[in-house]
């Protein structure tokens, strides 16, 4: 493996405190592991013209439009404007839940987020980030600058996952406050009930969003490895419940393969992105989901 | 069921602190953040019915654990026979009897220690592990009646002083007194404990179902085989002596015949015969080295000849050592005597009659070959009255005819003095009223009435009980002699028979044929019909024709009853009373006795008498018996030997005890250990305390995987 490329898993990547470096690591392991440049042949589409002046390549003047108008006009092409993202988060107290401490969800969200930032301002992609508990919390405008990404980070480096969460309304407000069609990328645990998250996700989709969905669980909770008698609790609600672990384990794996089942089909139907994924997991697999989606909507 | 610690059982109640624990002490569960606690709370009621199910299965564990441990250190048992009304104990007193087997094959020698010794040392062990206040009885199988030791240190005296002894009793014999001591015992808890090689020898089956019987009525005795035999035992053994003669004429050699018994693998022994000389010193005779098989037994056959007049003794022994030496040797003692004097009278002078039954009694060539037994002298019956009968062992009247008074009381006086009177009756005894009067009915033993006749031959002798010493001849013979062939026509019909008159042999109608009386110190046997009646053409019977066999047997067994021959015995087995039959001529006041171990005693004979009675012959080997002086005086020998059965070391299988002991409550132990064990599973029954901790040992084992594997860390 190469040096760049083991920054992809998430053991080694937590050993770096610094989130911009994180997310370098990332992207750069990341863009090794390709075989072809993500950014060939992006999005060719024509955006708008403006006046030529010197410097520009003579070769991207429009001749038709100095037909009509006799003055030089430029072509601006989509690949030089942008798709813009939003990174989406979820601040709720169980996002910040680790089984084993390492990272928690949030961390690895984070991690996840910064990465895809730093990868979209590099395509010159404006992004912008979201984050809400029972609703939005911090927004960051998407924009394509390099200063940009020191923001983004510094905000993201900032977040604590605390208090309770609405997944539902806070999606509903991030529908409401997107103009433009955008790519929206949400990292949750969407340990909530699914309906309202799911009617939520449609409507943010019919607004003409695309909407990649970061289910983001503890490896704790993919894998569910206690034994003997444990008493749970939930750090939101502050339930608890008592239960022989070992007993248990191929009933939780059972409905919790089914919660994620409900999501994918429901997401598939409406053309969602669902990523199901766990802090245990390498990040390359969600930065691969991004880029077939970037390159779908190319 | 029952407990040694019944105040234990209150242990049962630590049952309360799983209990109390599990419902107040509850055990916590680990806690644990777990957001995805939505996806766990659906599918939660069963497994918290599944929880309550498993605290419940480990209370159920701790409870039985702890309450197996209670019971189990309560020590309960489990009475195997519900025949002891009272609850067992180990230290309630009890009355045993202690039955030694003290037969001379517990001599066998194992790892340096005889069977009885061992026996000894566990029987010592044993008394010190009898509760306090038992009543204690040994017994041993010498005879005698059995009583309870005054304490325990009396009893392990009497235990130090026991040997073995050569005439042992059966066991089932000593047990059964030992049954009868017992349940003279008013203490509940009864037990005999037989210290035995289980020899098949000292169970005879007769003598075991008596005690069965016995043991019906005591049912609560418990007895205990304590087993100190060796099951793959080596031994080399000589059966019974088997002598031709005891008493025999001095150039007659002596036989004497025996086995060589082999217990064990196949093996060569050499065997000896030593006769003893003038100075009691043994000479070596003559030696035999003899093969045997595996478990077998081979024929050994020596002869000795050149014997002189008088009393000789001697053994054969087994050369080399074995595990048991009191079957190595055999012991025997013979006297050699010159032929007895017979005085035949013939009725008439030729002798006919006389020299026939000379000639039976005394073949020519047998006198001149020395071999013969009697020495027969003939007169006619008128030189009767002249004749001194004294010189004679015994008289032979051959178809007398009538006879004096004075010859009568004659012939009377004779036989009282000891002497033997033959009375052939014939034709000549006719007119019956000499031998029918007052002088003659002293001496014959009944009235003469008439000649029967049985012209169609139908008649015959008819031996019946072949016991009689007149008889001996026949006993191998039985039911093959062919009486039948030799009928009696014509027979004396007698009258009544005096008392005390025995019918030594009947005719096949039932009269008798020949019958005998004592009288005095002698005897006198008459015969019915002639047995030299040679034929005329009206013989009384066809007795002397063809083969005469029987005949000559008939006579010569007569002979020999008649002179005492036949009841003089000098070997015996240890425990016979032995009779010495001493010579009137030289009579002594009393006579030392010398037993084999060289110990001496004197024993004052009553005048009148001309026997010896020793009642001790309790040490096998040569006895002896003299008086006046080692020359001239009287000097007599007898042997005794050990009977076979004292010897045999083939052990009963468990199948056959059980057989043999029947219904009687019984256990065999070995050593210490299944002592202890039988002890106390028959006082307290199976001891449960083993089983109970094992139990609680799986639960509790059971209860930590289920509890490790519900709260695992």
């Amino acid at each position: 493996m190469s040096t760049a490329e083991k920054y992809l898993k998430p053991e080694v990547i937590r050993q770096i405190s610094r989130l911009d470096l994180r997310a370098q690591f990332i992207v750069k392991g990341f863009l090794q592991g390709l075989h072809a440049s993500p950014f060939h042949g992006f999005s060719v589409e024509f955006s708008e013209h403006r006046k030529y002046t010197p410097g520009d390549d003579p070769k991207d003047i429009d001749w038709l439009v100095y037909a009509k108008t006799d003055k030089y006009y430029v072509k601006k092409f989509e690949a030089e404007t942008n798709i813009t993202g939003y990174l989406v988060m979820d601040l709720s107290r169980s996002m910040g839940y680790t089984y084993r401490q390492e990272l928690t969800k949030f961390d690895y969200s984070i991690c996840l987020a910064a990465a895809l930032g730093y990868l979209m301002i590099h395509q010159q992609d404006p992004v912008g980030l979201l984050t809400f508990d029972e609703k939005i919390r911090n927004s960051l405008p998407p924009k394509t600058k390099r200063g940009h990404l020191g923001n983004l980070l510094s905000v993201l480096a900032n977040l604590k996952p605390e208090g309770r969460t609405d997944i539902a309304q806070s999606l509903t407000q991030v529908a409401a406050m997107l103009r433009h069609a955008s790519l929206v990328m949400i990292f949750s645990d969407l340990l909530v009930e699914p309906e309202p998250v799911l009617e939520a996700l449609h409507r943010l989709r019919h607004a003409g969003h695309d909407v990649i969905l970061f289910h983001v669980l503890d490896e704790a909770e993919t894998h569910f490895p206690f034994d003997g008698m444990v008493e749970l609790e939930d750090p939101e609600s502050h339930h608890t419940l008592s239960l022989d672990a070992a007993g248990f384990r191929r009933d939780y794996l059972a409905e919790l393969e089914a919660f994620r089942e409900t999501y994918r089909r429901e997401c598939f139907q409406s053309r969602i992105d669902y990523v199901a994924l766990d802090t245990s997991m390498p990040f390359d697999k969600a930065l691969t989901e991004y880029l077939v989606s970037r390159s779908a909507r190319g | 069921m029952s407990f040694v610690n019944p105040l234990l059982l209150a242990g049962i109640s630590l049952i309360a602190v799983p209990i109390v624990l599990h419902l107040v002490m509850r055990r916590r569960p680990r806690h644990l953040e777990f957001p995805a606690l939505r996806l766990v709370r659906q599918r939660h009621e069963t497994n918290r019915r599944q929880i309550r199910l498993r605290h419940l299965v480990l209370l159920a564990l701790r409870i039985a654990a702890i309450a197996l441990v209670a019971v189990a250190l309560a020590r309960p048992s489990l009475q195997l026979s519900k025949s002891l009304g009272t609850w067992g104990s180990r230290e309630a007193p009890v009355a045993a009897a202690l039955v030694f087997d003290a037969a001379p094959r517990m001599e066998y020698r194992q790892a340096n220690e005889t069977r009885f010794e061992a026996a000894q040392k566990l029987s010592e062990w044993l008394l010190r592990q009898l509760p306090r206040g038992s009543r204690i009885a040994v017994l041993d199988t010498r005879l005698g009646a059995a009583a309870f030791q005054v304490d325990r240190s009396a009893a392990a005296s009497r235990i130090e002083q026991l040997a073995p002894v050569a005439n042992s009793q059966s066991l089932p014999a000593v047990l059964d007194e030992a049954f009868r001591l017992l349940a003279r015992s008013d203490l509940t808890q009864k037990e005999i404990y037989v210290f035995t090689d289980l020899a098949r020898a000292a169970w005879p089956a007769r003598a075991a179902a008596r005690l069965q019987r016995r043991a019906a009525e005591l049912p609560e005795v418990t007895v205990y085989l304590i087993d100190v035999g060796v099951d793959d035992a080596s031994d080399f053994g000589l059966g019974e002596l088997r002598l031709s003669a005891q008493l025999f004429s001095s150039r007659s050699p002596l036989r004497i015949a025996s086995d060589l018994i082999r217990k064990g693998p196949a093996g060569q022994r050499t065997v000896e015969l030593f006769v003893l000389n003038e100075k009691g010193e043994p000479e070596k005779r003559d030696e035999r080295v003899v093969e045997v098989e595996a478990d077998g037994t081979a024929g050994l056959d020596f002869q000795v000849s050149g014997l002189g007049e008088g009393a000789h003794q001697g053994y054969v022994r087994i050369v080399g050592q074995d595990g048991l030496a009191a079957d190595d040797h055999r012991y025997f003692s013979v006297e050699v005597r010159p032929p007895w004097p017979i005085l035949v009278v013939d009725p008439r002078s030729p002798h006919a009659d006389a020299e026939f039954l000379s000639q039976r009694l005394a073949p020519d060539d047998w006198v001149k070959s020395g071999l013969s037994r009697f020495e027969c002298e003939t007169v006619a019956q008128p030189q009767l009255a002249k004749t001194e009968l004294d010189r004679f062992a015994a008289v032979c009247l051959v178809d007398p005819k009538p006879l004096a008074p004075a010859e009568w009381d004659k012939l009377t006086q004779y036989v009282s003095a000891g002497g033997g009177l033959a009375v052939f009756l014939g034709r000549n005894a006719r007119p019956v009223a000499s031998f029918n009067s007052p002088d003659a009915q002293r001496l014959l033993p009944a009235t003469l009435l008439r000649q029967a006749i049985a012209p169609e031959g139908d008649i015959h002798l008819a031996p019946r009980d072949l016991r009689h010493p007149i008889l001996a001849a026949f006993r191998s013979a039985a039911g093959s002699v062919p009486w039948s062939d030799m009928p009696v026509f014509r027979y004396w019909e007698l009258g009544k028979l005096a008392d005390g008159v025995g019918v030594v042999v009947p005719f096949s109608d039932g009269r008798p044929a020949l019958i005998e009386r004592s009288v005095g110190e002698g005897r006198v046997a008459v015969m019915t019909t002639p047995l030299s009646d040679v034929a005329r053409g009206d013989p009384w019977n066809l007795l002397p024709v063809n083969d005469p066999w029987p005949l000559v047997a008939l006579t010569n067994q007569a002979m020999l009853y008649l002179v005492g021959s036949t009841e003089e015995q000098l070997n015996y087995f240890a425990g016979q009373t032995a009779m010495i039959t001493i010579d009137p001529a030289v009579r002594y006041r009393s006579y030392l006795v010398t037993a084999p171990s060289g110990i001496n005693f004197s024993l004052a004979v009553d005048p009148k008498e001309n026997q010896i009675m020793i009642t001790s012959t309790d040490e096998p080997g040569n006895w002896r018996v003299q008086a006046g002086g080692q020359t001239s005086g009287a000097d007599h020998g007898f042997s005794v030997n050990l009977a076979l059965k004292q010897t045999e070391l083939e052990r009963l299988t468990p199948d056959e005890l059980s057989e043999l002991l029947g219904p009687i409550k019984f256990r065999v132990a070995r050593n210490r250990g299944e002592i202890e064990r039988n002890v106390s599973m028959a006082r307290v029954g199976r001891e449960l305390f083993p089983l109970l901790i094992l139990l609680a040992a799986l639960i509790l084992a059971a209860e930590h995987i289920l509890a490790n594997r519900f709260y695992r860390e």
